[in-house]
Protein backbone atom coordinates (compact mmCIF):
# COMPACT_ATOMS: atom_id res chain seq x y z
CA UNK A 1 0.00 0.00 0.00
CA UNK A 2 1.16 3.48 -0.34
CA UNK A 3 2.95 5.42 2.29
CA UNK A 4 0.46 8.53 2.02
CA UNK A 5 -1.96 9.09 4.70
CA UNK A 6 -4.83 7.06 4.62
CA UNK A 7 -8.23 8.53 3.57
CA UNK A 8 -10.10 6.45 6.60
CA UNK A 9 -7.96 5.21 9.57
CA UNK A 10 -9.74 2.80 12.74
CA UNK A 11 -7.34 2.33 15.35
CA UNK A 12 -9.05 -0.03 18.12
CA UNK A 13 -12.24 1.08 17.16
CA UNK A 14 -15.11 -1.03 19.32
CA UNK A 15 -18.61 -0.50 19.60
CA UNK A 16 -21.55 -2.45 20.94
CA UNK A 17 -24.99 -2.81 21.62
CA UNK A 18 -26.74 -5.27 23.54
CA UNK A 19 -27.07 -7.71 21.02
CA UNK A 20 -23.73 -6.86 18.96
CA UNK A 21 -19.90 -6.02 19.12
CA UNK A 22 -18.16 -4.61 16.55
CA UNK A 23 -14.13 -4.57 16.86
CA UNK A 24 -11.51 -4.16 18.26
CA UNK A 25 -11.22 -2.50 14.44
CA UNK A 26 -7.92 -1.81 13.27
CA UNK A 27 -8.14 -0.79 9.30
CA UNK A 28 -6.52 1.76 6.90
CA UNK A 29 -8.22 2.44 3.67
CA UNK A 30 -5.37 3.51 1.24
CA UNK A 31 -6.78 7.29 -0.51
CA UNK A 32 -6.59 6.35 -4.30
CA UNK A 33 -8.56 2.88 -4.36
CA UNK A 34 -11.26 1.58 -4.19
CA UNK A 35 -11.83 -0.62 -1.32
CA UNK A 36 -14.65 -2.94 -1.04
CA UNK A 37 -16.10 -4.01 2.52
CA UNK A 38 -17.50 -7.66 2.15
CA UNK A 39 -19.29 -9.73 4.70
CA UNK A 40 -22.30 -11.50 5.65
CA UNK A 41 -25.35 -10.05 6.97
CA UNK A 42 -24.55 -8.51 10.82
CA UNK A 43 -20.74 -8.95 10.15
CA UNK A 44 -20.70 -4.92 11.19
CA UNK A 45 -20.04 -3.47 7.67
CA UNK A 46 -22.94 -0.75 8.55
CA UNK A 47 -22.21 0.25 12.16
CA UNK A 48 -19.03 0.71 10.67
CA UNK A 49 -20.40 3.33 7.87
CA UNK A 50 -22.30 4.96 10.95
CA UNK A 51 -19.03 5.13 13.21
CA UNK A 52 -17.01 7.07 10.33
CA UNK A 53 -20.11 9.39 9.77
CA UNK A 54 -20.16 9.56 13.50
CA UNK A 55 -23.54 8.81 13.55
CA UNK A 56 -22.94 6.46 16.72
CA UNK A 57 -19.83 6.76 19.53
CA UNK A 58 -16.86 4.28 19.53
CA UNK A 59 -16.14 3.31 23.06
CA UNK A 60 -12.57 2.53 22.27
CA UNK A 61 -10.30 3.52 19.95
CA UNK A 62 -10.33 6.52 17.24
CA UNK A 63 -11.35 6.96 14.02
CA UNK A 64 -9.67 9.58 11.19
CA UNK A 65 -11.17 10.52 8.04
CA UNK A 66 -8.91 12.65 5.45
CA UNK A 67 -6.56 13.29 8.63
CA UNK A 68 -9.39 14.65 11.06
CA UNK A 69 -11.58 12.71 13.61
CA UNK A 70 -15.11 12.62 12.40
CA UNK A 71 -17.58 15.26 13.69
CA UNK A 72 -20.88 15.77 12.32
CA UNK A 73 -20.69 19.11 12.76
CA UNK A 74 -17.26 19.50 11.40
CA UNK A 75 -18.70 20.96 8.30
CA UNK A 76 -15.39 21.31 6.70
CA UNK A 77 -14.74 17.71 6.63
CA UNK A 78 -18.45 17.00 5.56
CA UNK A 79 -18.00 19.19 2.95
CA UNK A 80 -14.86 16.65 1.58
CA UNK A 81 -16.99 13.72 1.52
CA UNK A 82 -20.66 12.13 0.59
CA UNK A 83 -22.29 9.24 2.06
CA UNK A 84 -24.98 7.26 0.00
CA UNK A 85 -27.13 5.12 2.61
CA UNK A 86 -28.46 1.64 1.96
CA UNK A 87 -32.30 2.83 2.12
CA UNK A 88 -33.27 6.56 2.45
CA UNK A 89 -34.88 8.04 5.22
CA UNK A 90 -38.19 8.87 4.39
CA UNK A 91 -38.48 12.25 5.96
CA UNK A 92 -37.49 14.22 2.90
CA UNK A 93 -40.28 12.26 0.54
CA UNK A 94 -42.25 15.59 -0.13
CA UNK A 95 -39.32 17.15 -1.51
CA UNK A 96 -38.36 17.11 -5.75
CA UNK A 97 -34.96 16.04 -6.89
CA UNK A 98 -34.45 19.47 -7.75
CA UNK A 99 -35.35 21.25 -4.19
CA UNK A 100 -33.38 18.52 -2.80
CA UNK A 101 -30.29 20.17 -4.86
CA UNK A 102 -30.83 23.48 -4.06
CA UNK A 103 -30.30 22.29 -0.51
CA UNK A 104 -27.43 20.20 -1.30
CA UNK A 105 -26.17 23.30 -3.09
CA UNK A 106 -26.10 25.58 -0.13
CA UNK A 107 -23.95 23.38 1.67
CA UNK A 108 -21.43 21.82 -0.58
CA UNK A 109 -19.58 25.08 -1.97
CA UNK A 110 -17.84 22.87 -4.42
CA UNK A 111 -20.89 22.17 -6.02
CA UNK A 112 -21.11 21.54 -10.02
CA UNK A 113 -24.35 22.35 -11.44
CA UNK A 114 -23.03 21.45 -14.93
CA UNK A 115 -21.83 17.61 -13.62
CA UNK A 116 -24.90 17.18 -11.73
CA UNK A 117 -27.51 17.75 -14.85
CA UNK A 118 -24.69 15.46 -16.74
CA UNK A 119 -25.63 12.80 -14.07
CA UNK A 120 -29.03 13.22 -14.28
CA UNK A 121 -29.20 12.91 -17.33
CA UNK A 122 -26.91 9.82 -17.62
CA UNK A 123 -28.59 7.99 -14.97
CA UNK A 124 -31.85 9.16 -16.33
CA UNK A 125 -33.32 10.89 -13.54
CA UNK A 126 -36.60 13.07 -13.62
CA UNK A 127 -35.80 15.78 -11.31
CA UNK A 128 -39.25 17.37 -11.38
CA UNK A 129 -40.61 14.19 -9.40
CA UNK A 130 -41.08 13.64 -5.67
CA UNK A 131 -38.57 11.49 -3.86
CA UNK A 132 -41.63 9.94 -2.29
CA UNK A 133 -42.92 8.59 -5.58
CA UNK A 134 -39.29 7.38 -7.07
CA UNK A 135 -38.68 3.86 -7.52
CA UNK A 136 -36.04 3.10 -5.30
CA UNK A 137 -33.86 2.19 -8.09
CA UNK A 138 -34.58 5.93 -8.73
CA UNK A 139 -34.12 7.37 -5.89
CA UNK A 140 -30.80 5.57 -5.42
CA UNK A 141 -29.77 6.84 -9.08
CA UNK A 142 -30.15 10.69 -7.69
CA UNK A 143 -28.76 9.83 -4.41
CA UNK A 144 -25.73 9.07 -5.99
CA UNK A 145 -25.93 11.89 -8.67
CA UNK A 146 -26.58 14.11 -5.38
CA UNK A 147 -23.20 12.38 -3.52
CA UNK A 148 -21.31 12.86 -7.21
CA UNK A 149 -21.62 16.54 -7.78
CA UNK A 150 -19.72 18.22 -5.22
CA UNK A 151 -16.70 16.11 -6.17
CA UNK A 152 -15.61 14.81 -2.56
CA UNK A 153 -12.52 13.29 -1.74
CA UNK A 154 -14.34 10.45 -0.21
CA UNK A 155 -16.97 8.32 -1.22
CA UNK A 156 -18.97 6.33 1.09
CA UNK A 157 -21.39 3.80 -0.63
CA UNK A 158 -23.62 1.73 1.58
CA UNK A 159 -24.98 -1.30 -0.69
CA UNK A 160 -25.03 1.15 -3.88
CA UNK A 161 -26.48 -1.17 -6.66
CA UNK A 162 -29.67 -1.74 -4.68
CA UNK A 163 -32.29 -1.40 -6.66
CA UNK A 164 -30.92 -0.78 -9.84
CA UNK A 165 -31.52 -2.21 -13.19
CA UNK A 166 -28.38 -3.92 -15.09
CA UNK A 167 -27.98 -0.97 -17.47
CA UNK A 168 -28.54 1.62 -14.46
CA UNK A 169 -25.75 -0.54 -12.30
CA UNK A 170 -23.64 -0.38 -15.25
CA UNK A 171 -23.39 3.60 -15.92
CA UNK A 172 -23.04 3.56 -11.98
CA UNK A 173 -19.80 1.36 -12.46
CA UNK A 174 -18.52 3.44 -15.43
CA UNK A 175 -19.38 6.61 -13.35
CA UNK A 176 -17.58 5.18 -10.61
CA UNK A 177 -14.75 4.53 -12.80
CA UNK A 178 -14.30 8.01 -14.32
CA UNK A 179 -14.72 9.14 -10.33
CA UNK A 180 -11.55 7.48 -9.59
CA UNK A 181 -9.60 8.65 -12.49
CA UNK A 182 -8.06 11.56 -10.82
CA UNK A 183 -6.17 9.06 -8.61
CA UNK A 184 -6.45 11.11 -5.36
CA UNK A 185 -9.98 10.18 -4.89
CA UNK A 186 -11.17 7.38 -2.70
CA UNK A 187 -13.96 4.98 -2.65
CA UNK A 188 -14.92 2.69 0.46
CA UNK A 189 -18.35 0.72 -0.46
CA UNK A 190 -19.82 -2.25 1.44
CA UNK A 191 -21.02 -4.40 -1.37
CA UNK A 192 -23.00 -7.80 -1.62
CA UNK A 193 -22.38 -8.35 -5.40
CA UNK A 194 -19.53 -10.13 -5.90
CA UNK A 195 -19.69 -8.84 -9.64
CA UNK A 196 -19.48 -5.68 -8.01
CA UNK A 197 -16.38 -6.24 -5.95
CA UNK A 198 -14.65 -7.52 -9.02
CA UNK A 199 -15.09 -5.17 -11.06
CA UNK A 200 -14.77 -1.63 -9.39
CA UNK A 201 -12.34 -3.06 -6.39
CA UNK A 202 -8.77 -2.71 -5.90
CA UNK A 203 -8.65 -3.98 -1.94
CA UNK A 204 -11.38 -6.00 -0.39
CA UNK A 205 -11.75 -6.07 3.29
CA UNK A 206 -13.63 -8.94 4.59
CA UNK A 207 -15.36 -8.76 7.65
CA UNK A 208 -17.34 -11.37 10.01
CA UNK A 209 -19.14 -11.41 13.43
CA UNK A 210 -18.14 -7.51 14.35
CA UNK A 211 -14.36 -8.39 13.14
CA UNK A 212 -11.47 -7.53 10.04
CA UNK A 213 -10.53 -10.92 9.06
CA UNK A 214 -7.79 -9.45 6.46
CA UNK A 215 -7.57 -6.62 4.22
CA UNK A 216 -6.51 -7.79 0.75
CA UNK A 217 -5.30 -6.87 -2.82
CA UNK A 218 -8.30 -7.91 -4.47
CA UNK A 219 -6.21 -9.52 -7.84
CA UNK A 220 -3.48 -11.26 -4.76
CA UNK A 221 -6.32 -12.93 -3.47
CA UNK A 222 -8.26 -14.44 -6.73
CA UNK A 223 -4.22 -15.36 -7.77
CA UNK A 224 -3.48 -16.99 -4.15
CA UNK A 225 -6.54 -19.03 -3.14
CA UNK A 226 -7.40 -22.26 -5.54
CA UNK A 227 -9.21 -25.36 -4.99
CA UNK A 228 -6.78 -28.30 -6.08
CA UNK A 229 -8.46 -31.95 -6.50
CA UNK A 230 -7.01 -35.12 -5.28
CA UNK A 231 -7.36 -38.76 -6.16
CA UNK A 232 -5.39 -41.53 -5.51
CA UNK A 233 -4.27 -44.69 -2.71
CA UNK A 234 -2.99 -43.43 -0.20
CA UNK A 235 -3.92 -40.28 0.44
CA UNK A 236 -4.10 -38.90 4.04
CA UNK A 237 -6.29 -36.05 5.39
CA UNK A 238 -3.44 -35.22 8.12
CA UNK A 239 -0.63 -35.46 5.75
CA UNK A 240 -3.05 -32.98 3.23
CA UNK A 241 -3.47 -30.69 5.99
CA UNK A 242 0.63 -29.61 6.70
CA UNK A 243 0.89 -28.70 2.86
CA UNK A 244 2.38 -25.83 2.40
CA UNK A 245 -0.49 -23.23 1.91
CA UNK A 246 -2.94 -25.61 2.10
CA UNK A 247 -6.18 -23.57 4.48
CA UNK A 248 -8.66 -26.58 4.61
CA UNK A 249 -8.79 -30.30 3.49
CA UNK A 250 -12.29 -31.78 2.62
CA UNK A 251 -12.99 -35.91 2.24
CA UNK A 252 -15.05 -36.07 -1.33
CA UNK A 253 -15.70 -39.85 -0.33
CA UNK A 254 -13.79 -43.08 -1.57
CA UNK A 255 -10.24 -41.49 -1.94
CA UNK A 256 -10.66 -38.46 -3.52
CA UNK A 257 -9.77 -34.67 -1.19
CA UNK A 258 -10.43 -31.40 -2.09
CA UNK A 259 -8.19 -29.24 -0.91
CA UNK A 260 -8.71 -25.23 -0.60
CA UNK A 261 -5.28 -23.14 -0.74
CA UNK A 262 -4.61 -19.75 0.12
CA UNK A 263 -0.80 -19.31 -1.57
CA UNK A 264 -1.05 -21.67 -4.61
CA UNK A 265 2.02 -21.05 -5.42
CA UNK A 266 3.46 -23.04 -2.75
CA UNK A 267 0.83 -25.35 -2.66
CA UNK A 268 1.38 -26.10 -6.48
CA UNK A 269 5.18 -26.68 -5.82
CA UNK A 270 4.42 -28.75 -2.89
CA UNK A 271 1.77 -30.95 -5.02
CA UNK A 272 4.46 -31.12 -7.75
CA UNK A 273 7.61 -31.90 -5.89
CA UNK A 274 5.38 -34.82 -4.16
CA UNK A 275 4.16 -36.15 -7.40
CA UNK A 276 0.79 -36.42 -5.62
CA UNK A 277 -2.15 -37.09 -7.71
CA UNK A 278 -4.08 -34.01 -9.02
CA UNK A 279 -7.22 -34.52 -10.88
CA UNK A 280 -8.23 -30.79 -11.43
CA UNK A 281 -8.13 -27.42 -10.20
CA UNK A 282 -9.93 -24.52 -10.22
CA UNK A 283 -9.89 -20.92 -9.05
CA UNK A 284 -12.46 -19.83 -6.30
CA UNK A 285 -14.93 -17.27 -6.14
CA UNK A 286 -15.37 -14.64 -3.30
CA UNK A 287 -17.99 -15.88 -2.16
CA UNK A 288 -15.79 -19.14 -1.57
CA UNK A 289 -12.65 -17.85 -0.28
CA UNK A 290 -14.96 -15.90 2.52
CA UNK A 291 -16.42 -19.18 3.54
CA UNK A 292 -13.56 -20.44 4.06
CA UNK A 293 -11.85 -17.44 5.68
CA UNK A 294 -14.65 -17.20 7.70
CA UNK A 295 -15.24 -20.98 8.67
CA UNK A 296 -11.57 -20.48 10.62
CA UNK A 297 -12.38 -17.65 12.76
CA UNK A 298 -12.32 -17.85 15.90
CA UNK A 299 -15.18 -18.56 17.99
CA UNK A 300 -16.23 -15.51 20.19
CA UNK A 301 -12.76 -14.47 20.71
CA UNK B 1 -10.48 2.23 -26.28
CA UNK B 2 -10.69 -1.44 -25.89
CA UNK B 3 -7.60 -3.16 -25.66
CA UNK B 4 -8.18 -7.24 -27.16
CA UNK B 5 -7.06 -8.88 -23.66
CA UNK B 6 -8.48 -12.07 -22.88
CA UNK B 7 -8.23 -13.40 -19.01
CA UNK B 8 -8.61 -17.15 -18.77
CA UNK B 9 -10.18 -17.20 -14.93
CA UNK B 10 -8.91 -20.95 -15.19
CA UNK B 11 -5.48 -20.57 -15.43
CA UNK B 12 -3.25 -20.72 -12.85
CA UNK B 13 -0.68 -17.80 -14.23
CA UNK B 14 -1.09 -14.71 -11.89
CA UNK B 15 -3.40 -11.97 -13.35
CA UNK B 16 -0.77 -9.42 -13.84
CA UNK B 17 1.87 -11.97 -16.09
CA UNK B 18 -1.29 -13.03 -18.27
CA UNK B 19 -2.00 -9.06 -19.10
CA UNK B 20 1.85 -8.63 -19.14
CA UNK B 21 2.50 -10.87 -21.48
CA UNK B 22 -1.19 -10.09 -23.97
CA UNK B 23 -0.19 -6.32 -23.74
CA UNK B 24 3.78 -7.25 -24.64
CA UNK B 25 2.66 -9.13 -27.75
CA UNK B 26 -0.03 -6.87 -29.15
CA UNK B 27 2.96 -4.42 -28.97
CA UNK B 28 5.55 -6.59 -30.68
CA UNK B 29 3.31 -7.83 -33.15
CA UNK B 30 3.11 -4.30 -34.52
CA UNK B 31 -1.22 -4.31 -33.44
CA UNK B 32 -0.49 -1.61 -31.23
CA UNK B 33 1.42 0.98 -33.07
CA UNK B 34 3.71 3.35 -31.73
CA UNK B 35 2.58 6.24 -30.67
CA UNK B 36 -1.07 4.63 -29.68
CA UNK B 37 -2.58 6.15 -26.82
CA UNK B 38 -3.45 3.49 -23.95
CA UNK B 39 -6.73 3.16 -21.82
CA UNK B 40 -6.12 5.06 -18.62
CA UNK B 41 -5.13 2.35 -15.77
CA UNK B 42 -8.44 3.12 -13.91
CA UNK B 43 -10.19 2.26 -17.22
CA UNK B 44 -8.18 -0.62 -18.53
CA UNK B 45 -8.99 -2.52 -14.45
CA UNK B 46 -12.43 -1.89 -15.38
CA UNK B 47 -12.35 -3.54 -18.66
CA UNK B 48 -10.41 -6.39 -17.30
CA UNK B 49 -12.05 -6.40 -13.93
CA UNK B 50 -8.96 -6.10 -12.01
CA UNK B 51 -7.26 -3.32 -9.76
CA UNK B 52 -5.54 -0.48 -10.67
CA UNK B 53 -2.49 -2.10 -8.99
CA UNK B 54 -2.04 -4.25 -11.17
CA UNK B 55 -2.72 -2.22 -14.54
CA UNK B 56 0.05 0.21 -13.04
CA UNK B 57 2.53 -3.04 -12.28
CA UNK B 58 2.11 -4.03 -16.31
CA UNK B 59 2.34 -0.29 -17.42
CA UNK B 60 5.92 -0.07 -14.96
CA UNK B 61 7.27 -3.41 -16.16
CA UNK B 62 6.41 -2.52 -19.85
CA UNK B 63 7.74 1.25 -19.69
CA UNK B 64 10.93 -0.54 -17.94
CA UNK B 65 11.06 -2.53 -20.75
CA UNK B 66 11.10 0.15 -23.03
CA UNK B 67 7.70 -1.12 -25.27
CA UNK B 68 5.47 1.49 -23.61
CA UNK B 69 6.23 6.12 -22.18
CA UNK B 70 4.07 8.04 -20.17
CA UNK B 71 3.57 11.56 -20.30
CA UNK B 72 2.80 13.37 -17.10
CA UNK B 73 -0.66 14.33 -17.29
CA UNK B 74 -1.14 13.22 -20.82
CA UNK B 75 -1.33 9.14 -20.55
CA UNK B 76 0.92 6.13 -21.54
CA UNK B 77 1.98 5.68 -25.10
CA UNK B 78 3.09 2.74 -27.22
CA UNK B 79 6.50 3.53 -28.09
CA UNK B 80 8.97 2.82 -31.02
CA UNK B 81 9.60 -0.47 -30.77
CA UNK B 82 12.90 -1.08 -33.12
CA UNK B 83 12.61 -4.10 -35.88
CA UNK B 84 15.42 -5.83 -33.53
CA UNK B 85 13.30 -6.09 -30.29
CA UNK B 86 10.03 -6.88 -32.29
CA UNK B 87 12.02 -9.95 -33.94
CA UNK B 88 13.38 -11.42 -30.54
CA UNK B 89 9.93 -10.65 -28.84
CA UNK B 90 7.78 -12.27 -31.68
CA UNK B 91 8.17 -15.94 -30.79
CA UNK B 92 7.83 -15.31 -26.82
CA UNK B 93 4.44 -15.68 -26.51
CA UNK B 94 4.43 -18.73 -28.75
CA UNK B 95 6.56 -20.30 -26.54
CA UNK B 96 4.44 -19.57 -23.73
CA UNK B 97 1.47 -21.35 -25.13
CA UNK B 98 3.92 -24.50 -26.18
CA UNK B 99 5.09 -24.92 -22.26
CA UNK B 100 1.63 -24.92 -20.93
CA UNK B 101 0.46 -27.45 -24.14
CA UNK B 102 3.43 -29.86 -23.11
CA UNK B 103 3.07 -29.24 -19.46
CA UNK B 104 -1.10 -30.42 -20.27
CA UNK B 105 0.41 -33.22 -21.70
CA UNK B 106 2.90 -34.25 -18.77
CA UNK B 107 0.20 -34.35 -16.63
CA UNK B 108 -1.66 -36.62 -19.03
CA UNK B 109 1.30 -38.97 -18.96
CA UNK B 110 2.07 -38.23 -22.57
CA UNK B 111 5.24 -39.44 -24.24
CA UNK B 112 7.45 -36.86 -25.95
CA UNK B 113 6.51 -39.08 -29.12
CA UNK B 114 2.88 -38.29 -28.96
CA UNK B 115 3.05 -35.02 -27.68
CA UNK B 116 4.96 -34.97 -31.33
CA UNK B 117 1.96 -36.38 -32.86
CA UNK B 118 -0.09 -34.11 -31.34
CA UNK B 119 1.82 -31.48 -32.45
CA UNK B 120 1.30 -32.41 -35.88
CA UNK B 121 -2.21 -32.85 -35.92
CA UNK B 122 -2.67 -29.55 -34.14
CA UNK B 123 -1.00 -27.65 -37.24
CA UNK B 124 -2.58 -29.90 -39.83
CA UNK B 125 -6.10 -28.94 -38.55
CA UNK B 126 -4.80 -25.08 -38.30
CA UNK B 127 -3.94 -25.24 -42.61
CA UNK B 128 -7.06 -27.58 -43.46
CA UNK B 129 -9.10 -24.37 -41.66
CA UNK B 130 -7.47 -21.73 -43.87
Amino acid sequence: METAQPAVRLDGVQFTTDRFRLGPIHLEVPRGYVTAIVGPNGSGKSSTFRLLLDLIKPEAGTIELLGSRPHSRNPELRQRLAYVPETNSDCDEGLRASEKAAFHQLWYPTWDVNRYQELLRRFDVDPSVRLGKMSKGMRQKLELALALAHQPELLLLDEPSSGLDPIAWKHMLETLSRYMEDGSRTILVASHLIEEVRRLADYIVVMSRGQVLGVYEKDALFDNWRTYYLIGDGLEERMLTQGPGVHAVERMGGQAYKLISSASQSTEQWLHREALPVTGQQPMELDDIMEALIARQQPFS
Amino acid sequence: MWIPIQINDQSAEPLYYQIEVQLRALILSGQLMSGTLLPSIRELALQLKCSVITIRRVYQDLEAEGLLRTKQGTGTFVADVGEQARDTHRLKAVEAAMDSAVEAGRRANCTPEELDQLYREAVARSQYKR
